[in-house]
C-alpha cells in the first residue's frame, strides 16, 4: 500500500491493475475425470509393483544367520547364574555352536541382538549426560540431574558416565570361530573399529582434555557406573585410543534404538585373512560368549545375528511386501473403478454442467 | 421545586449559568469506583488506558480456549518431572499469537483515541461572565448557555432559549441522528423568546437563571418531557425545543442554548448501541473443535497413562536398571505423572499457531477487497474498504441482508421524469435520465439544469399561452411546498424538508416558474419573468395519515386558490364529479407506477370568499383548544376545504436507484439471500422502491400489519398463513402456482412486538416464506431490534448495510455491518465492517470475496485439524512401544517450528489464493453461494472427516516405518527424522489435493 501513497491527483486510491491484486494470477485446475484418473490408477499400481518386486528381489539377495542364545548350548548354565544380581561380579563363559549351509558372499556383519528392552523409554533415554560426553570437564564433576539416581554412587563421588542408558550398556563379549574342514578352529578376525557414526565418533563423543595427563588421571575423581565391572578408560585393553567416552561399543549403545527389539553392531568381518577374503564359508561355526549382561528381569532374549547388505540393508521383507500390498490395492480399487465408469459414467453425464 | 420535580418523575436538575452549581457534581470515575451525576461532555471510544491494556487485552485473549490451553501447558512444561518436551515449545508459539494480538489492539485504539481527540477539542462557544469565548467540546458543562451558529454541528442537547430568526425559530437537521436530510424547525419557548431576544443578548443570556427539570438521560430520540422554572413560572417543555447533540443548525444565523445533556448522557450517545466484539462462526466452529480437541486429548492421555501404570508395574516386579526409573517405585504415581506428560505431548493437536494464521489470512482477504478494482468507485475515488479485517468468510455465509433503503438502494437523488397535465402525458421515462434530450431553456434566466425530462411541446404551450390547464399545475408545482428560498449568487437555492418537493420545485423553476422566496405570509413566484406575490392563507400540512398537502393563497389579482398535492387515491376520491381528463390521468398513473416512478396528483380549487372567512374563524378558534381535540377539529376543518378539487396534472418522480441495484437484488436472492428493507420512510415510498428495486414483484401480494396479526394470533399461524395464500392465489392467478408474499411493516407496529415475545418465531417462520420483508418508518433503534431478532430466531448469518447515521445500530448489531460511504456523513462507514462506495459492489463482495474466503477458509481450517492431529497422534501409537512413558517421536525443534515453519507456507498460499471458480463464474452461477449459507463447508461432518484421515494419516506416519526399523539396527533418531518427513511430506503434498487452483 506504500505505493498507492506517493501517487497523487483524481485517481489516488484507485487499485492496481495487477494480477495478484486483482487475483488474476494464472492458475492450474486440472480437471479430473475418468480418462485421466484411471489411466493414473493403474500407473501407481505398476510403479508400487515394480518397486515392490525390486525390493523384494533385493532382498532376497542378503544372508542372514540369527541364533538365540540366551539359554542356548552351554550359555544355560550362565543364564541361570544372571539371574542372581549377587553373582554379577562373577564371570561367565559359554560357547554356542551353529553352521551356515550357504557361504556368506561380501562383507559379513555382526550384531547382538536384545528383545523386549525398552531403550525407549523416556525417563530412561533422558538419563544421560550429554554434555559429560562431549567431555565437558564440569559436567564430569556435576553430571547433570537427568541422570538421577545413577548421577552418583553411595559415597557422592560423580558416576562417568552417568545415567541409567550408561549404566544399563551391553557388555557380553563375543568371539567367533570357524571350524576349518579337516582342520583346527580358526579364530575369525572382526574390525571392531570404524563401526560407528562418523558425527558421533568425533563430534558428540569426546573425552575430557587430557593435558598431558593419563585417561586414567583425568578420571581419577570419578566412579564407574554402578553395574560395570571396568571403568570407562579402561574399556578397550586391546586398544589405547578406543577407551573412555569414545569407546565404540559405549557409542553404539549410547544411541537408543527406538523400538523394544533391537539389533547394534557388535563388529564386521575383517576380510584381510585368506580365509575370509570372499565372506564366511559355508561350515560350522562357533561363538565362545562372555555372558553378563542378564536378560531375565526384562523377560528378553538376547541373540547375535550375522548378515550381508545390500544398498537396502538387511534382510527385511517389510517394504517390498508393504509394496506389493499397496499395489494390488490399487489394483483392485481401479479395477472397480473401471467397471464402474464402464457401466454408469461413460456418457459422462455427471460431468457435463 | 425539587419535590414537584420528583413526584412527576422530572428528576434530573440543570441550573442555568451555574456552573458551580454542577461542578462538583460532575462524574468521575478512579478505576472501578464512580461518582457524580452529570457526564462530561468528552467521548470516550477508546476501550485501553496505559495502565489497563496489558491486562485487558491478556484478559480478553484467554478468553480463546487455546490460549488459556497452551498457558497451561507452558506452566506444565515447567514443572521438570512431567515435562516432555521443554518449556520454549510451547512459549514460542504462546508469545508469538499475543503479542500480535495485543499490538493490533494496541493500534486500533490508538486510532480512536485521535478520532476522539478531534470530536471532542471542536470548537463551539460558550458564555462564560457576559461574553461568549471559544472552548472546546470537551469543556462544556451542564448548564452552560451555548451560542451556535449557522452550520454548525451541535455539541450537547440544548434547550433551545432563543435564535436570531423570528419566533426564535431554528432549523436543523438531523440526518447525523436519524438519516433524514430534510431540516426540521424548532421553537424556543415564548417566554424566552420574548425576554431574552428583547436586550442585548449577552447580557440577558448571562442575566438567565431559570432551573430546567426534566427526565434522567435516556435514549428516546423523539420525546423529551420537562420544566422550565423562571421567574416564578413553570413552563413546560418538550422534544420541539430541544437540539440535540450531532444535529447541525441550519438557515439560522444563531441559535442560543442551555445545556441539558452533555458527553455520554445525551441522547444520541445513550441510543448508539453497546460495541462488542464481532465473532465469525467460523471462529465458533474452531473453539468448540478446540473443546473436542481437549476434551479427547485429556482422554487419551488417561488411557495412555493407565497403560504406563500397568507397564511400570512390570517394570517393579523385576530387579534391574528399568525399575529404578519408576518414579518413587509407585506405578500409580508414575502413571499420575505420565498423565501430565502425555497431556504436554499431544498438546500440537491443538492448533494454537491457527489463530495468527487466520488473522493473517484475514488480513490478506481484505487487502484484496481492498485493491478489487471492480470495487472502485472513480467518480469519488473511493475503493472498497474491509475496515474490519476479521470477517471476510462471514461475508460468505450471510442468510439475510438488512438494507437501509434512501442512499443504499437509491442515490437519494430524485429526479422529475413525467407528468401528465390534461391527460397529455409529457417526457419519457423509457430512456435513462442521461438520455433524454436537454430541451433548450436558455430563455429562462434562472435555469440551472438538472431537469431530465424532454417536453418541447410542453415548453411550447406553457410559453404561448396556450394551455391554462398547464400554467396552473406549474403555478401549483411552485407554490404548494415548504420549501425555502435561499439566495445565493443572485439565485433561489432551495432547502427542502424532503427531496420530493425540491424536485418538483426545481423541474418549475426550469420551466419558467421560479419560486423567489417566502416569508411568513407571502410567496413571491416569478411566472416566466414576472413576478407575482401570492398571500399565503393557510397551509394544510401534510402528515401521513392525509397524505396530501394544500396551500391556501390568494393571488395578485384577488382571487382565492386552493392548491392541492397528494397521493393518487386521497386525491382523486376529491375530485369534481365528470372531470374530463380523469381516464386519461388515470391511465398515465397506471403507467408512471409500472415505470416505478413516485406520483402525486396535483389539485386545485377556487374557493369563494364567503367559505374562506367561515373557515378561517373556526382555524382560529381550534387554535386555542387542547391538542387532541384539536387534532381532531383539524382534520374534519381540512377535509371541508379539500374537496371539489379540479385535478391539474400528475408529477412522476424518480428516486433514482443505485446503478445496478435491481440487477444485484436478483442476483442476491437467486443466491439465496433473504433481503429485507429497513427504512424511516413512508410505507408508499418503500414501497415503491421495493417495486423499482424488484425486490417485489408487480404479483407480490403486500401482507399488511392487520392480516399478519390475525395470522400471527390464530392458532397455527404458518398453516394459516399458507392457506390464506394459497386461497387468495387461487382467486387472482390460478396459472401460478409459487406464491409470493412480502410483508410490510411499521415501526410502531414492530413495537407490538415487544410486548408479545413469542411472536417472534413465529414471524420469522413465516418471513421465511416471504419473497421480502420491508419495516418503515422504524427508529435507528428499531432497525437494530430487527436485526436482533433474525439473529436470534435464525442460526442465518446477517448483514446490514446503510449509510447514514441512523443505521448505525443496525450496522452494529448484525453479523456483518456494510456501510455505504455516500452523501449522508461518514457515520455509517465509521461503524461498518465493511465500507463499499456503492450498492452494486455487494455481489462482488459476498458472491465473489465472501465466497471465496469461505472456501479458503474452511479449506484452511480442515487442513490444519489434519495436519495438526496427524502429527501429534503418532505419539499415542509410539505410546504401545515405549512402554505409555511419554517419550517424543520428534525432535523439541521440529515440534516447535513443525506448523509454523515447515508446513506453514503451502497452505498460506491456498488460503490466500484458493479460487474454485473464477469470479465471472461466481456471478454467473448465485447458486454456488449457498453452500456457505448451510455451512458445508465447515460442517461437523466434514471436520470429523478430517480428523479421521488425521487418525489414518498418524498410523501411516508411525506403523509404516515402524515395521521397516522394527528390529533393527536402526535407531530412534533415525526413526525419529523418518517420521518427522513423513509428516512434513505429507502435510505439504497433501495439501495440493485440496487446492483446485495454483
Amino acid at each position: 500500500m506504500g505505493k498507492a501513497k506517493v501517487k497523487s491527483g483524481p485517481l489516488a486510491r484507485r487499485p492496481d491493475n495487477s494480477a495478484f491484486k486483482q487475483q488474476r494470477l494464472p492458475a492450474w485446475s486440472p480437471m479430473l475425470t475418468a480418462n485421466t484418473v484411471l489411466p493414473f490408477f493403474y500407473f501407481m499400481a505398476l510403479i508400487c509393483m515394480l518397486l515392490g518386486v525390486w525390493l523384494l528381489l533385493t532382498v532376497q539377495s542378503t544372508q542372514e544367520m540369527k541364533l538365540d542364545y540366551t539359554e542356548a548350548g552351554s550359555c544355560n548354565l550362565c543364564y541361570i547364574k544372571r539371574q542372581n544380581a549377587s553373582n554379577a561380579a562373577q564371570s561367565c563363559t559359554c560357547s554356542v555352536m551353529f553352521s551356515i549351509q550357504k557361504a556368506f558372499k561380501g562383507d559379513v556383519f555382526f550384531y547382538y541382538g536384545l528383545k523386549n528392552f525398552h531403550q525407549n523409554l523416556r525417563r530412561y533415554m533422558d538419563s544421560r549426560d550429554d554434555g559429560q560426553m562431549v567431555g565437558r570437564k564440569r559436567n564430569l564433576k556435576n553430571p547433570s540431574s537427568y541422570c538421577q539416581p545413577f548421577d552418583k554412587d553411595q559415597t557422592g563421588v560423580p558416576i562417568a558416565p552417568c545415567g541409567a542408558v550408561a549404566n544399563s550398556i551391553f557388555n557380553d563379549s563375543f568371539t567367533l570361530s570357524y571350524h576349518q574342514p579337516g582342520s583346527y578352529r580358526v579364530r575369525i578376525p572382526l574390525l571392531r573399529r570404524g563401526i560407528t557414526w562418523y558425527t558421533d565418533e568425533n563430534v558428540k563423543f569426546r573425552n575430557p582434555k587430557t593435558e598431558n595427563l593419563t585417561l586414567a588421571e583425568v578420571f581419577k575423581d570419578t566412579a564407574r557406573p554402578l553395574y560395570w565391572q571396568k571403568p570407562v578408560y579402561e574399556l578397550d585393553p586391546d586398544d589405547p585410543t578406543n577407551n573412555g567416552f569414545i569407546n565404540e561399543d559405549l557409542i553404539i549403545w549410547m544411541r537408543e534404538a527406538a523400538f523394544p527389539n533391537f539389533k547394534k553392531l557388535y563388529g564386521v568381518l575383517n576380510r584381510a585373512d585368506e580365509v575370509f577374503a570372499k565372506g564366511l564359508p559355508a561350515g560350522n561355526y562357533t561363538i565362545d560368549i562372555n555372558y553378563n549382561f542378564p536378560v531375565q528381569y526384562f523377560r528378553g532374549r538376547k541373540e547375535v545375528v550375522l548378515t550381508t547388505l545390500t544398498w537396502f540393508g538387511g534382510q527385511n521383507h517389510f517394504l517390498p511386501v508393504a509394496y506389493l500390498v499397496t499395489s494390488s490395492l490399487i489394483l483392485l480399487l481401479a479395477v472397480v473403478l473401471t467397471v464402474i465408469w464402464w457401466k454408469f459414467g461413460k456418457a459422462g453425464k455427471n460431468m457435463q454442467e | 421545586m425539587a419535590q414537584e420535580g420528583v413526584e412527576s418523575g422530572l428528576t434530573w436538575e440543570v441550573r442555568a449559568n451555574s456552573r458551580h452549581y454542577h461542578k462538583p457534581k460532575q462524574k468521575n470515575s478512579f478505576m472501578c469506583f464512580r461518582w457524580g451525576r452529570y457526564a462530561d461532555n468528552l467521548v470516550r471510544s477508546y476501550k485501553y488506558s496505559p495502565l489497563t491494556f496489558l491486562p485487558l487485552t491478556l484478559f480478553e485473549q484467554f478468553q480463546r480456549v487455546a490460549n488459556l490451553y497452551f498457558l497451561l501447558m507452558v506452566v506444565l512444561q515447567c514443572v521438570p518431572v512431567i515435562s516432555s518436551i521443554p518449556w520454549y515449545i510451547s512459549i514460542i508459539p504462546l508469545f508469538t499469537v499475543l503479542s500480535i494480538r495485543a499490538l493490533k489492539d494496541l493500534v486500533n485504539d490508538m486510532a480512536r483515541r485521535r478520532s476522539d481527540s478531534w470530536i471532542n477539542s471542536r470548537p463551539c462557544d460558550v458564555l462564560i461572565s457576559q461574553s461568549f469565548n471559544t472552548a472546546q467540546w470537551k469543556d462544556l458543562f451542564v448548564g452552560d448557555v451555548l451560542r451556535i451558529r449557522k452550520d454548525q454541528v451541535i455539541p450537547a442537547d440544548l434547550l433551545l432559549l432563543c435564535s436570531s430568526e423570528p419566533h426564535s425559530l431554528c432549523y436543523v437537521e438531523t440526518a447525523d441522528i436519524d438519516g433524514e436530510t430534510n431540516l426540521k424547525y424548532r421553537q424556543a419557548l415564548s417566554a424566552t423568546h420574548n425576554e431574552l431576544t428583547s436586550h442585548p443578548s449577552e447580557e440577558a443570556l448571562a442575566a438567565f437563571d431559570g432551573v430546567v427539570l426534566c427526565e434522567e438521560p435516556n435514549n428516546r430520540l423523539h420525546t423529551f418531557r420537562g420544566q422550565l422554572h423562571w421567574r416564578g413560572e413553570c413552563l413546560l417543555l418538550d422534544n420541539e425545543h430541544i437540539l440535540l447533540r450531532g444535529t447541525v443548525l441550519r438557515n439560522t444565523e444563531f441559535a442560543y442554548g442551555l445545556t441539558i445533556y452533555t458527553g455520554a448522557d445525551t441522547k444520541i450517545l445513550r441510543s448508539c448501541g453497546k460495541v462488542r466484539m464481532k465473532i465469525t462462526r467460523m471462529e465458533k466452529v474452531f473453539n468448540k473443535v478446540v473443546i473436542g480437541i481437549v476434551v479427547s486429548v485429556l482422554m487419551t492421555a488417561l488411557l495412555l497413562a493407565i497403560g504406563s501404570g500397568v507397564f511400570s508395574a512390570w517394570l517393579m516386579n523385576d530387579l534391574g536398571v528399568m525399575s529404578v526409573l519408576v518414579v518413587d517405585s509407585n506405578p500409580v504415581y508414575t502413571g499420575f505423572l505420565v498423565y501430565w506428560s502425555y497431556i504436554i505431548l499431544l498438546s500440537p493437536a491443538m492448533p494454537i499457531i491457527l489463530y495468527i494464521t487466520f488473522e493473517v489470512i484475514h488480513t490478506v482477504h481484505s487487502q484484496f477487497i481492498g485493491s478489487d478494482l471492480e470495487m472502485y468507485w472513480q467518480p469519488a475515488d473511493k475503493p472498497a474498504q474491509a475496515r474490519n479485517t476479521s470477517l471476510s468468510e462471514e461475508l460468505g455465509q450471510v442468510g439475510y441482508l438488512l438494507s437501509d433503503k434512501t442512499g443504499t438502494l437509491t442515490q437519494n437523488h430524485l429526479l422529475f421524469r413525467q407528468c401528465c397535465i390534461a391527460g397529455e402525458i409529457y417526457g419519457d421515462a423509457s430512456v435513462r435520465a442521461e438520455d433524454t434530450e436537454p430541451m433548450d431553456l436558455s430563455w429562462n434566466p434562472f435555469s440551472r439544469g438538472g431537469l431530465y425530462m424532454s417536453a418541447p411541446s410542453l415548453v411550447k404551450k406553457l410559453r404561448g399561452q396556450e394551455c391554462p390547464l398547464s400554467r396552473q399545475f406549474l403555478t401549483a408545482m411552485s407554490l404548494c411546498h415548504t420549501v425555502m428560498a435561499e439566495w445565493k449568487n443572485e439565485a433561489p437555492v432551495y432547502q427542502a424538508a424532503s427531496p420530493d418537493e425540491e424536485a418538483l420545485v426545481c423541474a418549475a423553476r426550469e420551466l419558467g416558474w421560479v419560486f423567489l422566496s417566502r416569508t411568513r405570509d407571502f410567496i413571491v413566484v416569478s411566472e416566466l419573468g414576472v413576478t407575482r406575490q401570492y398571500q399565503l392563507l393557510a397551509l394544510l400540512d401534510f402528515t401521513s395519515q392525509r397524505r396530501r398537502m394544500s396551500v391556501l393563497v390568494r393571488e395578485p389579482e384577488g382571487g382565492l386558490k386552493l392548491y392541492c398535492k397528494g397521493a393518487d387515491i386521497v386525491i382523486l376520491e376529491r375530485l369534481q364529479k365528470d372531470f374530463p381528463y380523469l381516464e386519461r390521468s388515470e391511465t398515465a398513473l397506471e403507467l408512471f407506477s409500472q415505470a416505478c416512478l413516485r406520483t402525486l396528483c396535483v389539485a386545485v380549487r377556487s374557493v369563494p370568499e364567503a367559505s374562506w372567512e367561515q373557515w378561517s374563524k373556526i382555524l382560529a378558534q381550534s387554535a386555542a383548544m387542547a391538542t387532541c381535540e384539536r387534532d381532531a377539529l383539524l382534520e374534519k376543518l381540512y377535509d371541508q376545504m379539500e374537496r371539489e378539487l379540479q385535478l391539474l396534472g400528475v408529477t412522476a418522480i424518480e428516486d433514482r436507484l443505485q446503478e445496478g441495484v435491481p440487477e444485484t437484488i436478483a442476483l442476491l436472492q437467486q443466491a439465496g439471500l433473504k433481503i429485507w428493507v429497513l427504512t424511516g420512510d413512508k410505507k408508499e415510498t418503500a414501497v415503491n422502491i421495493g417495486y423499482s428495486c424488484k425486490l417485489l414483484d408487480s404479483d407480490t401480494r403486500l401482507l399488511e400489519w392487520q392480516e399478519l396479526r390475525q395470522i400471527l394470533q390464530s392458532p397455527d399461524p404458518v398453516v394459516s398463513f399458507f392457506k390464506g395464500r394459497q386461497t387468495e392465489l387461487w382467486a387472482v392467478d390460478k396459472g401460478r402456482t409459487e406464491g409470493k408474499t412480502a410483508i410490510v411493516l411499521t415501526g410502531p407496529e414492530l413495537a407490538e412486538f415487544d410486548q408479545r415475545p413469542d411472536w417472534g418465531t413465529t414471524f420469522m417462520s413465516l418471513a421465511a416464506g416471504c419473497q421480502s420483508v420491508l419495516c418503515c418508518r422504524v427508529t435507528p433503534g428499531q432497525k437494530a431490534e430487527i436485526v436482533t431478532l433474525v439473529r436470534k430466531h435464525t442460526n442465518s448469518v446477517t448483514m446490514s448495510i446503510g449509510d447514514g447515521a441512523n443505521d448505525v445500530n443496525m450496522i452494529k448489531t448484525a453479523h456483518v455491518g456494510v456501510g455505504i460511504a455516500g452523501v449522508e456523513g461518514g457515520q455509517a462507514v465509521q461503524n461498518a465492517d465493511f465500507a463499499l462506495s456503492q450498492f452494486r459492489f455487494l455481489q462482488r463482495l459476498l458472491l465473489v470475496h465472501g465466497r471465496w474466503s469461505y472456501r479458503r477458509i474452511s479449506i484452511f481450517l480442515r487442513y490444519f485439524l489434519f495436519k495438526t492431529c496427524g502429527f501429534a497422534l503418532v505419539h499415542i501409537w509410539f505410546g504401545f512401544l515405549n512402554g505409555f512413558s511419554a517419550q517424543t517421536l520428534y525432535e523439541n525443534w521440529f515440534i516447535a517450528l513443525y506448523t509454523v515453519f515447515y508446513t506453514s507456507t503451502p497452505i498460506m498460499l491456498l488460503a490466500f489464493f484458493e479460487q474454485d471458480v473464477s469470479s465471472e463464474s461466481s456471478l454467473r452461477w448465485p447458486e454456488l453461494y449457498k453452500i456457505g449459507q448451510r455451512q458445508e463447508l465447515s460442517s461437523p461432518l466434514l471436520l470429523s472427516l478430517s480428523l479421521l484421515h488425521a487418525v489414518y494419516a498418524s498410523l501411516i506416519f508411525f506403523f509404516i516405518p515402524c515395521g521397516v526399523f522394527y528390529n533393527t539396527a536402526f535407531d530412534y533418531q533415525t526413526m525419529a527424522v523418518t517420521v518427522s518427513m513423513a509428516a512434513t511430506f505429507t502435510a505439504i503434498i497433501e495439501d495440493h489435493p485440496q487446492q483446485q487452483t495454483f
